[in-house]
């Protein structure tokens, strides 16, 4: 119990700040890049003294330090400030229209944009994961306990195909061959659930030689280990040690391969995929936004997706020190 | 080589080896994996082929010939051997721009391996080795920058800045060079207290010293066998970045764009998006396969040295 | 008894290993039996075939090591023959096996009870989780497992070797055995630990009735528990006889060497000459190294308390002075700070209070050049040979290092001198050119001697440099040492837990407990007559075949010793003396004079506790403690 409140007051605090230098990191980054957001916000029309108006208005021209305290300060509470170029009724304004002086008002607020599309990206991520766990996991598995031979090495052949695969590519020709020419999923898009199939498959296959060489490598070390044999000589049988105490035991580098590969892997692929299938989830989001330098959305999502990463990492290491209590220590 | 779980635990014997050895036995052990062969020439024939193929069929990768296009990949209807993998919407011919996107991604991914490796291991054993506040700081601004996953740190700024190739490279190695910190952190965490270096700094060495000459020889040759695995993965990289319309830009051909231009002639025209994608899959795997090698022969002796 | 049918009937078993060119005999043509409630030692050096052989007691030989021939009877039934459901039954239930590293063979991830519970369960199928669960606990409690009830529910990493090893015992015994190998069982263990658990397998052996194969590479722990023994050499049995008649008239030629050269502590003539010499003539020498007083205590984290830190005492208060062309030896058990002074002495770390002077010039607060210059003088020698010269290096490179790293010299110099200390330990020049893969340790050893005397040092720090060695190279770089003392006047610290080596070398000694000094004696006095109990205790707990002066059963220990961060006031010691009475525990005692300037810090080191059980031998010229004091307040 205190090892738990101890755990997490260090690690949410560790957490904090990590999340703090990422806001910082990215916001200077934006801020310093050419590309000035209030000429995408005004569209290329506007006079030069009125962008100068709107960017001293909206505290453009202040000091990066001075911009992102205001920021943070928006960011504790709850605010993450409205799209440059999304209104408030949907669709994109901005450039085409013109002339207009900005008004945040009818712009979209960013975690309501956010918010809408989270539920997509959610539903796509979590059948990518478990697609990818319900393949990968026992090829990993058998490899793992016949290290060396054949099963081994076909596990060892299937993931590097696997990870040879540009997921993009993969993408293509599964929309390709699977819908356009089959006809048997639907691809681009959202109407319903089937829409995600294709795309959780993509990113199913990129995830899963992780997984299947965590598995095989944590399951072949642990069968190394000299726990293993002695079990059997004080009077287990094999099947036992395998089940009760390799198995278990290989599950705590499989939680970290989770925790941090797979997420900060999903994460990065989720966007890139949503992009290719037109998918409308946060992906898509924070790609169009960067085309369009919607600055507060990239910040946003880049913000959150580090939060998501930093928050995951923590439980993942809270669950393996629970397995194994040596982590503790 | 006995995998067998039993026999390494049960006859003990001093198998106690030297590091440079070890090195060398790991890459003699994956040499011998028929996987690594078959990698290695897969691998090196496409070099051999992207570096001289475009003089050698005298094809150029950017002339446009609006007679020419949309020709299938021989064996299919109407190719023919003037363009073995077809030609594109433009009439270019997709086996010379495969090549040269193909020349152009390896560059990219091996300097941007080689710049993180580099100033990834250094952090890394600078904290692993100086502890401390150092450490400290160090390891939460990797943890940082960990945080960020690689696209989106990648479109965050080449999306809203002038992607050049030395600015992907930049993107790419700022991405990547925590993987390598932490890694070199924690070998460095168990080598400091190794007693060849507890007797360098005995003898008087400096740290900095200790940390060039006696420890670096040691722990990176592993780290770096692994990292072959990485060059194929910031090649795919490197693609997504030219599929989404920030990697290098046209004219110079790319697989993204090459891939991203196909996209719109999927259905009268799929070549032009899967066969150079194809290529692509198939150098990658050459690569991973050597990767792979390594990186089990690498495990395999640890495991049984340890 | 049951002579005609022995528990264990081993005939005619050749196991041979096998790779792709050759096979080789491992063991061969070996025959045993062993009988009802009998220990039947088994004693060979590492290679011999032990472990092979104790491990296809239990049918545990896998490639490449393969049973090529001969019978394991267990009454009467072949194991070899024996279906694998039939087999997996009757070992861990009525074959029990405890191998030498006791910290590995259990899951680490699980508590003890409970993979103890598992076994029974799965060897004894009816019984219930209650049953089971309260029999763990009550053999935890034969071992002398303290509060067993808590630390059933404790993992592998929580208990010490020596408790981890009970834990073995336990998990063996659980079932009531009636055949229990054990394999080099106390071969990682602490001297007073281990003849702790050889004293607990003598009672348990004789509780529990079961038939015990004791395998040992050391004749002086075999000796201990063994009614008969066999000797093996190069897989094949070259002796059998009693304990008694082994030691009194070995027959075989292996044998007698055996017998031969097991180092001596007690006997006359232990001491190489030099340092019969050297003894008691330290008085008006210079001090090269003088320790003032020293401390150093680690911080690590309080898991009992959030944000808590809490602090090991690791070294606490030591002071003593070496004089030139002196051997200091430096003994005590794993945890006694032994290891942290020696980082103190090598200046690797600095001390929290106190001062070390080396020729009068303190260590610490040196920097750079200063510090360099002086690192001249002393060098430190570590104890893996393995690990502590750079793999990457040629041989020559690696004794060049210091030249370089000192700075000053020219090239050919420096490669005139690394040849000459190169020849000057024994390493041929052509070595000079090779890298040290191939080396064995004895050469590895030279390599970082001639690393260390290129600097041409007056003092010597060996940190366990012998100990992982065997006895012949342990004795021909015990010999180099002697001829670098006689050529250069070099001083030695020998940091050592071999009492036996200490006895040979050193002719003084200073005895480490809880990061004190408790005892500092000459070297006669140390053996034969030492003032603190638990100087005796540790010379009860050598293993032996000479008679000892101090039996166990009044000087051996119980228990462990106390935690260094929760160190009891008054005597440190007092937890686990046998003579601990009323003052112990308000007043620590120090380091005080005893006759002819030997130092001890216990109350009774004037007298008080029994007398040696041996007149000493070798103590012509020191005046033994005169008479007893009687009565103590034990």
């Amino acid at each position: 119990m205190l090892f738990a409140v101890d755990f997490f007051l260090r690690r949410l605090v560790q957490g904090l700040v990590i999340v703090v230098l990422v806001a910082m990191l990215i916001f200077t980054l934006l801020r310093v890049v050419p590309g000035d957001p209030v000429r995408i916000m005004l569209g290329p029309m506007v006079t030069a003294e009125m962008a100068e108006e709107t960017a001293q208005k909206m505290g453009l021209r202040d000091p990066v330090p001075v911009q992102f305290i205001r920021y943070a300060a928006q960011v504790i509470s709850g605010d993450f400030g409205h799209s440059f170029v999304r209104s408030a009724q949907g669709g994109s304004t901005g450039g085409s229209r013109g002339g207009d002086t900005f008004d945040a008002s009818n712009r979209a607020p960013v975690m309501g944009l956010i918010l809408t599309a989270l539920p997509y990206s959610l539903l796509l991520a979590g059948l990518a994961l478990g697609i990818s766990l319900v393949i990968s996991l026992p090829i990993g598995i058998v490899a793992g306990l016949f290290s060396g031979r054949w099963p081994d090495r076909l596990a060892l052949y299937l993931s590097s195909l696997f990870v040879s695969l540009p997921n993009i590519w993969l993408a293509l020709v599964l929309i390709f061959l699977v819908s356009v020419k089959g006809g048997l999923l639907p691809a681009i898009g959202y109407q319903n659930w089937t829409y995600a199939i294709l795309p959780a498959l993509v990113l199913a296959i990129e995830l899963s030689p992780v997984f299947i060489r965590s598995a095989s490598v944590a399951v072949s070390s642990n069968m190394m280990e000299s726990y293993v044999p002695s079990g059997i000589i004080r009077g287990l049988s094999r099947p036992r040690m395998i089940v009760a105490h390799v198995l278990r035991n290989s599950m705590i580098p499989l939680l970290n391969v989770v925790g941090i590969q797979a997420i900060g892997l999903l994460l990065g692929s989720l966007f890139v995929i949503e992009y290719a299938f037109n998918y409308p989830g946060v992906g898509l989001l924070m790609i169009n936004a960067v085309f369009q330098r919607d600055f507060p959305v990239i910040q946003a999502i880049a913000i959150l997706a580090c939060t998501v990463l930093v928050l995951v990492n923590i439980l993942v290491d809270f669950a393996a020190t629970t397995i194994d209590r040596r982590l503790q220590y | 080589m006995t995998p067998e779980l039993v026999s390494t635990t049960s006859v003990a014997q001093p198998t106690l080896r030297g590091q440079r050895w070890l090195s060398a036995t790991m890459f003699i052990n994956a040499w011998r994996t028929t996987e690594f062969r078959i990698g290695f020439f897969v691998f090196f024939g496409l070099i051999v082929l992207s570096v001289l193929g475009p003089s050698l069929f005298g094809v150029s990768p950017t002339k446009i010939s609006v007679t020419d296009k949309f020709l299938p990949p021989i064996g299919f209807e109407g190719g023919n051997w003037a363009h073995v993998l077809g030609t594109d919407q433009l009439g270019r011919d997709l086996f010379a721009r495969s090549l040269i996107g193909l020349r152009n991604a390896l560059m990219i991914g091996l300097i941007s391996v080689v710049g993180m490796f580099l100033l990834g291991s250094a952090i890394g054993m600078i904290a692993g080795y100086v502890g401390g506040w150092v450490d400290l700081i160090l390891m939460r601004i990797t943890d940082a920058q960990m945080a960020i996953p690689v696209i989106i740190l990648a479109i965050t700024i080449l999306g809203v800045s002038r992607p050049t190739p030395f600015s992907i490279v930049c993107v790419l190695i700022l991405a990547g060079w925590p993987a390598y910190a932490r890694t070199a952190r924690s070998v460095m965490l168990s080598e400091r207290r190794k007693e060849y270096v507890r007797a360098a700094k005995i003898l008087g060495a400096s740290d900095l010293r200790i940390m060039i000459v006696h420890i670096a020889p040691n722990i990176l040759p592993p780290i770096a066998f692994v990292a072959v695995l990485e060059v194929a993965r910031m090649m795919i990289i490197e693609a997504i970045l030219g599929f989404i319309g920030i990697g290098i830009q046209p004219p110079t051909p790319t697989f993204g764009t090459i891939i991203a231009d196909g996209t719109k002639y999927l259905m009268n025209a799929w070549w032009i998006t899967t066969v150079p994608g194809l290529l692509l899959a198939i150098s990658l795997c050459g690569i991973n396969l050597m990767g792979g090698a390594l990186e089990r022969a690498r495990n395999k002796l640890l495991q049984g040295v340890s | 008894m049951s002579e005609a049918h022995p528990i264990l009937r081993v005939r005619d078993l050749t196991v041979e290993l096998q790779s792709a060119a050759s096979r080789r005999k491992v063991l061969d043509s070996v025959s045993l039996d062993l009988h009802a409630d009998e220990v039947l030692g088994i004693i060979g050096e590492s290679g011999s075939g032990k472990t092979v052989l104790s491990r296809a007691m239990v049918n545990w030989v896998s490639r490449p090591l393969e049973m090529t021939s001969g019978q394991i009877f267990y009454h009467g039934e072949d194991l070899r023959q024996m279906p694998v459901r039939q087999l997996q039954v009757l070992r861990g239930r009525k074959i029990s096996y405890i191998g030498a590293d006791p910290t590995s063979a259990l899951d680490p991830t699980l508590p003890i009870g409970h993979q103890i519970v598992e076994k029974l369960k799965s060897v004894e199928p009816g019984i219930s989780e209650a049953d089971a669960r309260k029999r763990v606990i009550e053999t935890l409690q034969a071992v002398r497992i303290p509060s067993a009830a808590e630390r059933f529910n404790e993992f592998p990493f929580q208990f010490s070797g020596g408790m981890m090893q009970r834990v073995m015992i336990v998990d063996a015994l659980v079932t009531s055995p009636d055949l229990l190998v054990a394999d080099n069982i106390t071969q990682p263990l602490d001297v007073t630990v281990a003849a702790q658990i050889l004293r607990l397998l003598r009672d348990l052996q004789a509780e529990y009735r079961t038939a015990i194969l004791f395998v040992s590479s050391l004749l002086g722990v075999v000796n201990d528990i063994a009614d008969k023994v066999l000797v093996l050499a190069n897989g094949r049995v070259v002796e059998r006889q009693s304990m008694q008649g082994i030691l009194q008239s070995p027959e075989h030629e292996y044998t007698r060497h055996l017998v031969r050269d097991m180092p001596r502590i007690w006997e006359a003539q232990s001491e190489v000459p030099a340092v019969r010499a050297r003894v008691n003539s330290n008085h008006g020498r210079e001090a090269i190294l003088s320790v003032r007083d020293v401390s150093r205590t680690y911080a690590t984290k309080d898991r009992s308390r959030l944000f808590g830190k809490q602090y090991v005492q690791a070294v606490r208060g030591v002071s003593f002075d070496v004089y030139k062309g002196d051997s200091l030896g430096i003994v005590g058990e794993s945890g006694c700070g032994k290891s942290s002074l020696s980082r103190l002495l090598s200046r690797l770390e600095e001390p929290d209070s106190g001062k070390i002077l080396f020729k009068g010039q303190d260590v610490g607060g040196l920097r750079g050049t200063a510090l360099l210059n002086l690192r001249r003088g002393f060098q430190l020698l570590l104890q893996d040979p393995y690990n502590s010269i750079p793999s990457h290096l040629t041989i020559g490179r690696t004794v060049a290092e210091p030249l370089i790293i000192h700075g000053g010299r020219s090239k050919a110099e420096i490669r005139e001198k690394v040849a000459e200390t190169m020849a000057e330990v024994g390493l041929g020049p052509e070595l000079a050119h090779s890298l040290p893969v191939g080396l064995s340790a004895g050469q590895r050893q030279r390599v970082n001697i001639a690393r260390a005397m290129v600097l041409e040092p007056e003092l010597l720090i060996l940190d366990e440099t012998l100990s992982a060695l065997d006895q012949v190279e342990q004795a021909k770089l015990l010999g180099l040492f002697e001829k670098l003392q006689v050529r250069h006047g070099m001083t030695y610290i020998y940091i050592s837990h071999d009492l036996g080596m200490v006895r040979r070398v050193c002719s003084r000694v200073a005895v480490m407990y809880l990061g004190r000094v408790v005892e500092l004696a000459g070297n006669g006095t140390t053996f034969f007559n030492p003032g603190h109990p638990y100087t005796r205790a540790l010379l009860s707990a050598v293993p032996a075949i000479e008679h000892r002066p101090y039996d166990a059963a009044t000087y051996l220990l119980e228990g462990e010793p106390p935690n260094p961060i929760n160190i009891p006031p008054g005597c440190s010691f007092r937890t686990r003396c046998p003579f601990a009475f009323g003052r112990c525990a308000k007043d620590e005692p120090t380091l005080l004079a005893r006759g002819s300037g030997d130092l001890a810090a216990c109350h009774l080191a004037e007298g008080g506790m029994p007398a040696p059980g041996m007149s000493p031998a070798g103590l012509h010229d020191l005046n033994p403690v005169p008479a007893l004091r009687s009565g103590t307040g034990a």
